[in-house]
């Protein structure tokens, strides 16, 4: 008998039974698949079989099959084996094809192939597209179980200053902002909530057990810098002229930003938002001589102090 | 950082091989086959008649293994094993039937890790900027969690959180996409930060991709006669030629973001803590950890202008090591920013 053929009915079998087999039965029941050879080396053969229902997500059960706990049979429990219905409309499934692909592993792909059968036909559009993202952080995985057991964490860390240090954090969320994926939690030898990049994590993240739970309304986003420009409150309004050249590109890239005039010979004034003038300076000069700050004029002096410097480095 | 970054459009001379996507290795292991087993048989449960054609394509397989499969299954059931125990598989004309298996009609359960791995890239991708299927990914995602519940993913529904990134959403990123489906030559207007200038040019758009919280596209570049790769939000606009392109092949999503070019000048720059984050942004070919939390890279590169911005924006962080002409374009560049300083008297305007 094929192998995938003893498992097929080794599923069947322990789906419809209603009581729990003991191993004689099953071996009964099986004949083929286990009743040539004798019973050490079928039972082998079955406790392989099992392990790799195991590794597949089929949730075997054992159970004693007497009051007396002589015997232990094995079932497999309905309610814990069949997915759940969900109701997706095809949009929805599409975009679940579309995330989970990835060049180098389709694991992620077939999970999303066990949610199909719920769906309406016609999905077929779009199915070959190509991934649009590579392969998640190593330890990104590693970071979601903990989050989701409310773990604490133990690892090695660098951090943007490249300051390293070790870490016990109780694991509270986990946030991904500009590509990166950042893991939120209670510094317990700090006492203060901080994040974490986990491309700045050396090794891997080490379970330590139970952490404390996040406070009320927490919400791992709030713990992410989200860079100068993201900031709520701008502190001050600049005007900045840029070329024609990288006008249209400036603009984009500030929230907030808007034309004031654009002159004849296409440079672009712009008003702008800004949180604090020393990261103004170092923007504004990113783009050379196609960028010059109009206002605030101490910004405005702090540029060309700079220029000046380099000039006489 | 938000603020503006070069994205050092790839060279090549040759067009790469073909990536080589998802081959499953064979023979294949019996548990692999019985997982597949496990998803392909509901689906084909519950729609009748389905096409083998259309399964195959759906469930990622080849006919032949699909067949194969159908076949041992056609020979499983139930004890005693009898004719009325047997699943019942029906092919015709290209099209499949399964009977008495009601057991399989509905799929086997998502694993925790494949429903993290959903769960984390779903989140990852509905967070890129200007991505179409992102209200239809965040329903889907929703459904997910409500319908697995807390056996499967923990707390972590509630704890995932997706940061808006800043406004730089490309615009472009739809026509880019469906010319690179649709293998449509396109007109595209460019800020090419390498030149630190707006450029036209007409691309064959093959891949597109997100990575490091920006889209690109992997392209031939009709301009320059070579593969490029440009960052979607630095495409001010495009415009439809019309004319359809032979793909090559040119690979996207888990490609280096610089390709390495014969031409390449060999920079080494050292970096003080405040500077270090551009060792996190551009891909190195060295990093060395020096006293003090200073880090010393070697950067591969193609043209210097993008480095002459960069270095004018690091300053004093970053020093350049080498190429010694490195400072110079650096200091030519600060004086011609400061003569436009100088030729300008500030006019605050409205």
């Amino acid at each position: 008998m094929h192998p995938l053929e003893r498992l097929v009915n080794l599923v069947a079998l322990l789906l419809e039974s209603r009581t729990p087999l003991t191993f004689d039965q099953i071996r009964e029941k099986l004949a083929e698949g286990y009743g040539h050879q004798d019973v050490s080396s079928a039972k082998r053969m079955f406790e392989r079989d099992k392990d790799i229902l195991r590794d597949i997500g089929v949730p075997i059960e054992v159970l004693s099959t007497d009051a007396w706990d002589v015997e232990q049979g094995y079932m497999i429990d309905k309610a814990r084996y069949y997915l759940p219905e969900i109701a997706f409309t095809p949009e929805e499934i599409t975009a679940l094809f579309v995330a989970v692909r990835s060049a180098g592993d389709v694991s992620a792909e077939d999970a999303v192939r066990k949610l199909l059968s719920g769906v309406d036909r016609g999905i077929l559009a779009g199915l070959g597209a190509p991934a649009l993202m590579s392969e998640a952080d190593p330890n990104l995985s590693a970071a979601a179980e903990a989050v989701a057991e409310n773990r604490r964490v133990r690892f090695a860390y660098r951090n943007s200053r490249g300051e390293r240090s070790d870490r016990a954090v109780d694991t509270f969320g986990l946030a991904v902002r500009g590509g990166h994926w950042y893991l939120v939690g209670l510094d317990a030898d700090r006492g203060e909530i901080r994040s974490f990049r986990l491309s700045r994590v050396s090794g891997s993240l080490n379970v330590e057990g139970e952490g404390t739970p996040p406070p009320e309304g927490f919400r791992a986003a709030d713990h992410v810098w989200g860079g100068p420009l993201a900031s709520e409150e701008p502190s001050i309004s600049a005007t900045v002229a840029f070329s024609p050249e990288v006008a249209w590109w400036a603009l984009r890239g500030v929230r907030g930003a808007e034309t004031v005039r654009t002159r004849e010979d296409g440079w672009v004034d712009v008003r702008m938002p800004w949180p604090a003038g020393e990261q103004l300076v170092s923007w504004v000069l990113s783009f050379g001589p196609d960028a010059e700050v109009l206002e605030p004029a101490d910004v405005r002096a702090e540029v060309v102090e700079r220029i000046e410097a380099i000039l006489a480095s | 950082m938000s603020a503006p970054r070069s994205s050092n459009a790839s060279r090549r001379s040759l067009p790469p091989e073909r990536a080589t996507r998802s081959k499953r290795k064979a023979p294949e292991r019996a548990s692999e086959r019985l997982r597949r087993l496990l998803t392909v048989v509901p689906y084909l449960v519950r729609n009748e008649g389905t096409r083998v054609a259309d399964a195959a394509e759906l469930f990622g397989m080849s006919e032949t293994d699909l067949l194969a499969d159908l076949d041992l299954l056609f020979v499983s059931g139930l004890p005693p094993y009898g004719p009325g125990d047997l699943i019942d598989v029906d092919i015709q004309d290209g099209r499949i039937w399964i009977g008495m298996a009601d057991y399989f009609g509905r799929p086997l359960r998502l694993t925790r890790s494949e429903a993290l791995a959903i769960y984390l890239r779903g989140t990852a991708l509905a967070g890129a900027p200007g991505l179409e299927e992102a209200p239809a990914l965040s329903s889907a995602l929703a459904k997910l969690a409500e319908a697995l519940g807390p056996e499967a993913l923990g707390e972590l529904p509630e704890r995932l959180d997706p940061v808006g990134a800043d406004d730089r959403t490309p615009g472009t990123l739809s026509e880019l996409r469906r010319a690179a489906a649709e293998h449509e030559r396109l007109r595209i207007e460019y800020y090419a930060a390498s030149g630190a200038e707006t450029t036209q040019r007409e691309i064959d758009p093959e891949e597109v991709f997100f990575a490091v919280g920006n889209w690109y596209v992997t392209a031939w570049d009709h301009r320059s006669e070579a593969e490029r790769l440009f960052r979607a939000d630095r495409i001010h606009a495009t415009e439809a030629t019309g004319q359809r392109f032979e793909p090559r092949g040119l690979q996207g999503a888990g490609r280096p973001l610089y390709t390495p070019g014969v031409d390449d000048v060999r920079v080494t720059l050292r970096l003080r803590p405040d500077a270090r984050w551009v060792a996190e942004y551009y891909e190195t070919a060295r990093e060395t950890e020096l006293e003090g939390g200073e880090l010393e890279i070697e950067l591969p590169a193609g043209r210097l202008e993008w480095l002459d911005r960069l270095l004018l924006r690091l300053w004093p962080d970053a020093e350049v090591r080498e190429p010694p002409e490195l400072r110079d374009r650096v200091r030519e560049l600060a004086a011609r920013t400061r003569d436009r300083y100088r030729d300008s008297r500030p006019r605050p305007s409205g």
